[in-house]
């Protein structure tokens, strides 16, 4: 571009400085940033998922709380041993009425529903997929809360690669439009890598921000109990958690939850009740909590905390309470993209990708950096692209073993199905080169999301109940014949001006 | 999602997309337009932020037309990629290389260990001591402070692992750790 400069001029010094610590934390960080991306990509469909994975449950646009009710009811019947339980009331993105109950220790027992209209239990939940992958971008599978430390300190790094990224592209904004292909592979990739990172720069700033804060609470939350609260985590969390009824073992029937629902729908008449967390169901001490959602808000939404008698407690304050509350409660939804209905969902997937396709980017300009110098790092090289496409293969094959084995296969058998695809795809580099390893695994995968499809439709049909499992298989369906076609494809792109 | 729905969004894609394209041909031709089709693009995208906080609300508004613009923007660089002209090379394609430090071990882990470990002590006590001593109601000042602790830490690491001056950067984490953990810990009370 030409013209006078409106934006200051940055030391070179400075800029070298700044390419060589955001160069050395990229490097180290790469995969694990690039896995966060993939994964949180995918884990914005997660309501989505799950509904494809059972479409043949049945759809309920809204129920009654007489219905809310008889669910609550009947899923007490079924799981008595119950120590907490979450009724999942319809909502737009998750129109089904479910009871899920668990013991004190959830690995211990836990149980599963899906209700009608009415609130009768009709089917267990399957949600093993959508719960595979969530987990997958909250802790990566390891055990609490090291998970979600680690998914912190990724945070943190992209968010500082984000930052060290800013300040040594000064010629950032001047170049905003320009993006050329052809000529060196290292010029290709810096205009991609620069450009992708200029547009996106808002959401990737939030993201990193929102997931590493998300990450680190545990984190935070315990230096600060030990600072303030002689290291008890609970009276720090308590400040957050609202009011609790007083505590009493003795033994009650379940509550009529009717009256409860009378209470919020009087209080917030717009507000529209997403769930409902019971605490000690069959205590007289019984904790409820109704979460009510106001429309037009980035918010996890009020809750109001009921005793079992059904009289209220008062509000956690969500939406009431301080800016402090506020804030907290549009983390989530604002880290996840669950605020703004299917299409800011379908933007965060795509400016997420685009967050995994910087990572790759970046690394694609080190090594072309060091192909340039004479010092090729072909092992590098070679590992680097069978781990970014092992991913897709990895989770089209996680997909068809839910849907091809039995609902209570072993809990670590889609871990196992997930490690063993990477761990594979990982052995290419020791008899294939880089282009063949990209070929080959993309068009593995694109090949298993088709079949994946082709095993969606043979157990569910075409258009299953719920509607929104045809639009998951169309979208696969798009994943897989772009990945097949990026391999024999070449766009035209117009020569320079 | 209803017509109404329809309409806003597509609304709102359109006063982002106008403004990614007026400032794309403020880019591609420096005439006289230059400076009115920079303005206009700024004020299409102002308005489509105005817009989308009547619509949805004014958090909601700001975060949907937020993200559209980020993904229009990108999708029009994305539909005017060129081949690169490999004889005549631009100017800004002369780009600076990192600085070629001098491989030593003991640096690269104390760079390591103050990009990570102490830096992540000292955002965390710059946080601790916003949520303890800053006034306000404490869940807000807990937040506020919580959510400085990425930002300081990312910030610290991006500066550790680029300054040349190692020991300045180690001093400087080590004293803002010991002042800002141990004001938080002499208060010791959020209330």
């Amino acid at each position: 571009m030409r013209g006078q400069p409106i934006w200051p001029r940055i030391a070179p010094g400075f800029v070298r400085a700044m390419l060589a610590g955001h160069s050395a934390l990229g490097l180290a960080f790469a995969a694990l940033i690039w896995l966060v991306c993939f994964t949180g990509s995918v884990c914005v469909f997660t309501q989505e998922f799950a509904r494809w994975e059972q479409p043949v449950a049945p759809l309920s646009a809204a129920v009654t709380p007489e219905a809310a009710n008889t669910a609550f009811q009947e899923g007490m019947k079924r799981m008595p041993w119950a120590h907490d339980a979450y009724i999942g009331l319809p909502t737009q993105a998750m129109p089904r009425l479910s009871i899920r109950a668990s013991t004190h220790e959830p690995s211990e027992r836990e149980g599963d529903w899906v209700a009608d209209a009415n609130g009768h239990l009709l089917q267990p939940t399957q949600d093993r997929w959508s719960d595979f992958q969530a987990r997958l971008h909250y802790e990566l599978h390891l055990p609490r809360p090291w998970g979600g430390y680690l998914i912190g300190l990724i945070g943190v790094a992209l968010l500082s690669s984000i930052i060290s990224g800013v300040l040594s592209h000064p010629r950032a904004f001047k170049d905003a439009f320009s993006l050329r292909m052809g000529g060196a592979k290292r010029l290709q990739e810096a205009d991609l890598h620069n450009r992708l990172g200029l547009w996106g720069l808002p959401f990737y700033l939030v993201v990193s921000l929102t997931g590493a804060f998300l990450g680190l609470t545990t984190l935070i939350v315990g230096v600060l109990a030990l600072a303030v609260f002689k290291g008890d985590v609970k009276q720090a969390y308590a400040l957050f958690l609202g009011p609790t009824p007083i505590d009493n073992p003795a033994a009650a029937p379940p509550p009529d939850l009717t009256r409860m629902f009378a209470y919020v729908k009087a209080d917030a008449p717009r507000a529209e009740v997403r769930y409902i967390m019971v605490e000690h169901p069959f205590e007289t001490g019984g904790r409820f909590s109704f979460n009510a959602s106001t429309p037009g808000k980035i918010s996890r939404g009020e809750t109001y905390v009921f005793a079992a008698d059904g009289t209220s407690a008062g509000v956690l304050g969500y939406e009431k309470g301080t800016l402090g509350q506020k804030i907290l409660s549009g983390v989530a939804p604002i880290h996840f993209g669950w605020f703004g209905g299917p299409v800011v969902k379908f933007i965060y997937a795509i400016l997420g990708m685009g967050l995994a396709s910087i990572t790759s980017s970046g690394v694609a300009i080190w090594m072309a950096r060091r192909r340039d110098k004479g010092k090729p790092a072909e092992t590098w090289e070679r590992l680097w692209a069978a781990f970014v496409w092992s991913q897709p293969l990895a989770y089209a094959v996680t997909a068809s073993a839910v849907l091809l084995t039995p609902p209570d296969s072993a809990d670590d058998l889609l871990l196992s199905v997930w490690g063993g695809v990477t761990l594979a795809s990982m052995l290419l580099p020791i008899v294939m080169r880089p282009k063949l390893i990209s070929v080959t695994l993309r068009s593995l995968g694109g090949g298993l999301l088709l079949g994946l499809v082709g095993v969606h439709v043979w157990r569910f049909g075409i258009v299953p109940v719920d509607p929104v499992a045809l639009i998951v298989d169309l979208c696969l369906v798009l994943i897989a014949v772009s990945m097949v076609l990026s391999v024999v494809w070449r766009p035209h792109v117009k020569p320079h001006r | 999602m209803t017509p109404v729905d329809l309409f806003h969004g597509l609304t709102a894609e359109a006063l982002a997309l106008a403004g990614a394209l007026a400032l794309r041909r403020a880019w591609i031709k420096p005439d006289g337009l230059r400076p009115w089709l920079i303005a206009g693009g700024w004020l299409l995208w102002l308005v489509a932020v105005l817009f989308g906080q009547g619509v949805w609300g004014s958090v909601l508004g700001i975060a949907i037309v937020v993200s559209l613009i980020c993904m229009t923007g990108a999708l029009v660089v994305l539909s005017n990629v060129e081949r690169r002209n490999v004889k005549t090379r631009m100017p800004r394609e002369a780009a600076l290389e990192p600085s070629d430090r001098k491989r030593v071990m003991w640096r690269g882990w104390l760079r390591g260990v103050l990009a990570g470990p102490l830096a992540g002590m000292a955002a965390l006590g710059v946080g601790l001591a916003i949520a303890i001593c800053s006034p306000g109601p404490p869940q807000t000042r807990m937040v506020i402070g919580g959510l400085l602790v990425p930002f300081l830490w990312a910030g610290g690491m991006a500066w550790t692992l680029s300054d040349n001056k190692i020991i300045r950067a180690t001093c400087v984490l080590v004293g803002v750790a010991a002042v800002s953990l141990g004001a938080a810990f002499l208060k010791g009370s959020i209330a």
